[in-house]
């Protein structure tokens, strides 16, 4: 009798939701949400102050803080956050069961609340203005690498305590089918992923903060760089299975699409946990430490594995969506099934921009960027900048914003409030961050260093560098997009934070 | 009963992913040619 009070039935899905699986993935969304909002208002201020009409609006001080902050908010905490929420969704809402130890996975929130909150009081502070990968021997204060490791330590748990709750869905049979739903092999992919890039965290962040107390005295900047990318671009491919796996959740739900040959996309997931790792090896491409021979290896002949599986399922999604629209009978071309699609559902739109930026812009772009001849030129320039920003800021971004738009409903039983203006949202994201990474790319062609505060004046030094004003152009660009990209993005909070306080109830 | 599991307009759709794929490597290598002149 307990165990069914703690269980209610959507009336959206018909899936059973357990409330304490609710109440962590409302927890952890509405952080997420804010992290983001905390993100976006340092990005405004980093765009702003790259951006010829109005560069160096706030000090280099407080532009390294902002960068500092700006790029911990969105590629981690936002993200990392969000998918926690997803995790507890793919585990105990699609599996029709129950989270294995709520009070652990409360413990873990509190971890990477407290976390994350005091690496943003540290960073603005200006305790630890030493960007995202927080090279050596840029030292931080002791607290900042502290709170990484609560963060990281947090996730981790919740990782575990979605394996654990998925063998418990098994014992508890409530859900008998001998294959995970392809959502939630996804999300186990990208768990698996992030144990490992966890680990590798704590192999170099342990000892960093053992030297930031000065206890050890010394930390050798190559090694620090080799196990930081560990941790750093694979964090990110965390990001890119649970953004594939949105959309295969988002195909469903907004057209009926159904995940046709699943062992192909199975195995393509399985392609990311066995290589996507050794893909982070490209930010090492400068590097004296890996043999040439086994840079060319990896780059030019392991990576691409990687990149099979993001084309099988850049491949699979819209399939999945054809058929589906077929089925409904848009039958007639080629495209009668695209121009007909619910372009107007912004959980749809928001798919397919995803899908989009991903591919044609940040997929397409990593692959020529990870190869060892062209990093050459594009490594530490504005390219790279733009490549990860058409990838895990739009396309990752656009997914988790569109699988908001049913999370608010499912979850917090809420209608989405001003939904006219909701259907803009994806688009003003979408094509604002096309403007925004399409600049910087451009731009960086042209050698526009990265990370770099004051590249119009160079602070008055004397050696300075005549740039071509074809890279103002695009600069400009760029600033324009990041404004109207900035704009989606202040819809999107302002639209889940009033829908979650004062939407209609979901009957 | 197979046109029910064709995908003809995704199948062009990612004909065109391939071709921009291909023309983006080919600009970006032709790019490194001209900084790097094998004399």
């Amino acid at each position: 009798m307990a165990l069914e009070q703690d269980m209610r039935t959507c009336s959206i899905t018909g899936l059973k939701v357990h409330k304490p699986a609710e109440n962590l993935i409302k927890a952890n969304a509405v952080f997420a949400v804010v992290c983001m909002l905390l993100g976006g208002v340092l990005a405004l201020a980093v765009a702003l102050t790259r951006w010829p009409v109005t560069q160096r609006i706030i000090d280099s001080d407080l532009f390294y803080r902002a960068l500092t902050g700006h790029a911990l908010d969105m590629l981690i905490a936002w993200i990392i956050f969000f998918e926690m929420a997803g995790l507890y969704f793919g585990s105990a809402v699609l599996l029709n069961g129950r989270v294995a130890a709520p009070k652990i996975g409360w413990l873990a929130f509190i971890l990477m609340a407290v976390g994350g909150l005091t690496i943003n009081y540290e960073v603005v502070m200006g305790h630890a203005t030493v960007m995202f990968t927080s090279y050596v021997p840029l030292q931080a204060s002791p607290l900042y690498y502290l709170s990484v490791i609560l963060f990281a330590v947090g996730a981790l748990i919740v990782c575990c305590l979605f394996f654990a709750t998925i063998v418990k869905a098994r014992l508890d049979g409530t859900y008998t089918n001998p294959s995970l739903p392809l959502v939630t092999f996804g999300l186990a992919c990208a768990a698996i992923i992030a144990v490992v890039t966890l680990a590798h965290g704590a192999i170099i962040y342990i000892p960093t903060l053992l030297w930031s107390l000065g206890i050890i005295q010394h930390i050798d900047p190559m090694t620090y760089r080799v196990i930081w990318w560990a941790l750093g671009h694979p964090s990110q491919q965390i990001n890119v299975c649970a953004m594939i796996s949105c959309w295969y959740l988002l195909g469903t739900l907004t057209v009926g699409a159904k995940a046709e040959n699943q062992k192909l996309a199975r195995t393509a997931f399985v392609f990311y946990v066995l290589f996507i790792n050794v893909a982070s090896e490209h930010h090492l491409l400068v590097d004296p430490v890996i043999s040439p021979a086994h840079k060319v290896w990896n780059t030019g002949y392991v990576m691409h594995l990687a990149v099979l599986s993001s084309m099988i399922h850049a491949l699979k999604v819209p399939a999945g969506i054809e058929k589906a629209l077929r089925r409904q009978g848009y039958n007639n071309g080629l495209f009668e099934w695209l121009k007909k699609a619910p372009w107007g559902n912004p959980s749809f739109s928001g798919l397919m921009l995803s899908l989009l930026i991903f591919g044609f812009m940040g997929g397409i772009t990593g692959v020529i960027f990870g190869t060892e001849q062209v990093n050459l030129t594009a490594h530490n320039t504005w390219r790279i900048t733009g490549h990860f920003h058409a990838t895990v800021a739009s396309g990752t971004t656009l997914a988790f914003m569109a699988t908001t738009y049913y999370i608010v409903p499912i979850i917090f039983q809420r209608e989405m409030v001003m939904k006219g203006l909701l259907k803009f949202q994806p688009w003003l994201f979408g094509i604002g961050m096309i403007l925004m990474a399409g600049g910087q790319m451009l731009a960086g062609i042209y050698g526009i260093p990265r990370r770099h505060y004051d590249i119009f004046t160079f602070g008055g030094n004397p050696l300075t560098v005549a740039w071509d004003p074809t890279a103002m152009l695009f600069m400009t660009i760029f600033g324009v997009g990041a404004i109207i990209a900035i704009l989606g993005g202040v819809i999107f909070v302002l639209t889940v934070v009033l829908s979650i306080i004062a939407g209609k109830k979901v009957a | 009963m197979g046109s029910d599991y064709k995908a003809p307009g995704t199948f062009v759709l990612a004909m065109i992913f391939l071709a921009t794929f291909i023309a983006f490597y080919f600009m970006n290598f032709k790019y490194l040619s001209s900084l790097w002149e094998v004399r």
